[in-house]
């Protein structure tokens, strides 16, 4: 399976960091998207006329779309990553798939405008963005009052992974998340699976590794 | 040209020293698991709350003496708040007790990251800066439910709510429960506000008195659109 990946994007992340944590092997082509618009080249718009990555290229399947990219490697590596029968629980990740998208658009935009100076309206992308962290905040809180952490069932999901990298890197595009408990929470359990990987601007839960000083001491 | 963003933009903004001893409501109780920290503000400023691994509750300001790294972007272990940058590694107490650059350095006393007082009541996490002289307030038959900002004046919460503000709270009902909404004014604009219901309520009640508490935002916030 091979990923044309851009290391600061947060829809190439998904797909590693869902990749990661089922133990799948991608075959990482890195993409030049800033400055070099690689993106846009021939052989790229070759593969997805769109110009977007990330691309997902498996033998004769070529996905262009991050959350079936998701969807592919669930399906393939870890069936309990996708809502079961229940179709409450397969319209709500729908759901939070769709959500995804507006996260991408809102606190995504507001990033590309504050990181690398695309064209924008910054202030109505961040009010967007300030939209959609409340209504995940309330959403979140909400599961929590029913024992859940997670966006959909008991369990970690491909809607918590399409969702969770432009919530976590919304302080880039200058929104702030520390008003959001329940979003904290929730990132922080998704930080804590096994096989969690990072990306510039996501770190991991130091405290999970051992202490220096203690091993220091030994 | 005006911040957009209406909290946390790393803007260090000031309001009167008197308010340096008295207990300010900053966070949820269950907001703030073991072995984390949170960011939260008094109107001294910005400031980092953490709960150790054995559950105490600990806060001091939201900068390290070091680098002026965010200590709420930090991590705990055990009894101990470290910062993300470097690593430095504060106690209890404030003080810092190591220096990962320099593992043979035992740091000076002088050197903490400004421990603040902290309470918890009703499942209510309060700070102040300076120890007051009573404990915070005590509301029987409450217990916190969440914590949101409402961008507007604790006037127009009051008016939206056709309630009278006592003690810096409105108590009003919401989803058809009675409330006490606890507020602190983060800046002219902004009002953190944490919601107390009764504690016996049941799933829905508590989902009513939250999504009430969302209705109210937007009815306060098109207020002070308007005005």
């Amino acid at each position: 399976m091979i990923l044309y990946d851009y290391i600061l994007s947060p829809s190439c992340y998904k797909v590693r960091l869902l990749a990661s944590l089922l133990e799948v092997p991608l075959e990482v082509r890195p993409v030049d998207f800033h400055p070099g618009r690689e993106h846009k080249s021939a052989a790229l718009l070759a593969l997805n006329p769109a110009g977007s990555i990330p691309i997902l290229v498996d033998g004769d399947l070529i996905l262009t779309e991050s959350a079936a990219m998701l969807a592919y490697i669930a399906g393939q590596h870890g069936p309990g990553w996708l809502a079961g029968s229940n179709p409450v629980d397969i319209a709500q990740q729908q759901q939070w798939l769709a959500f995804s998208h507006r996260l991408t658009h809102a606190l995504g935009g507001a990033r590309l405008v504050e990181m690398l100076h695309f064209y924008g309206d910054l202030p109505a992308l961040q009010a967007s963005g300030i939209a959609a962290l409340r209504e995940l905040e309330a959403a979140l809180f909400a599961r929590r009052l029913s024992g859940g952490t997670f966006l959909v069932a008991d369990a970690p999901s491909i809607a918590d992974i399409a969702c969770f990298p432009y919530v976590a890197l919304a302080p880039d595009g200058s929104v702030s998340l520390d008003i959001y408990p329940s979003i904290r929470i929730w990132m922080r359990a998704i930080r804590a699976l096994p096989g969690f990987i990072e990306m510039p601007g996501i770190h991991r839960l130091h405290e999970l590794a051992p202490d220096p000083f203690e091993e220091a001491s030994l | 040209m005006t911040p957009v963003n209406p909290v946390g933009d790393g803007t260090y903004w000031t309001m009167a020293a008197k308010t340096d001893a008295q207990w300010v409501p900053v966070a949820v109780s269950a907001d703030i698991l073991a072995g984390t920290v949170v960011p939260a503000r008094l109107p001294t400023g910005p400031i980092a709350v953490w709960r150790s691994a054995t559950g105490n509750l600990y806060a001091n300001g939201d900068r390290c003496p070091h680098r002026g790294m965010r200590l709420s972007h930090g991590f705990v272990r055990g009894e101990t708040l470290s910062c993300i940058y470097h690593g430095w590694r504060f106690g209890t107490d404030g003080a810092c007790q190591k220096i990962p650059a320099h593992p043979s350095v035992t740091p000076p006393k002088t050197i903490n990251c400004g421990p603040l007082h902290v309470a918890e009541t009703n499942g209510v996490v309060w700070a102040a800066a300076k120890e007051p002289a009573e404990p915070p307030q005590f509301y029987p038959g409450y217990e916190a439910l969440r914590s949101l900002v409402i961008v507007s004046t604790p006037a127009a919460i009051a008016a939206a709510t056709n309630a009278t503000i006592i003690d810096g709270a409105i108590q009003t009902t919401l989803g058809g429960q009675d409330a006490v909404l606890l507020m602190s004014p983060q800046g002219p604009q902004e009002v953190f506000i944490l919601v107390l219901a009764r504690p016996n309520l049941n799933l829905a009640d508590r989902l009513a008195v939250s999504s009430a508490l969302e209705a109210l935002r937007r009815s306060a916030e098109a207020v002070e659109g308007a005005a």
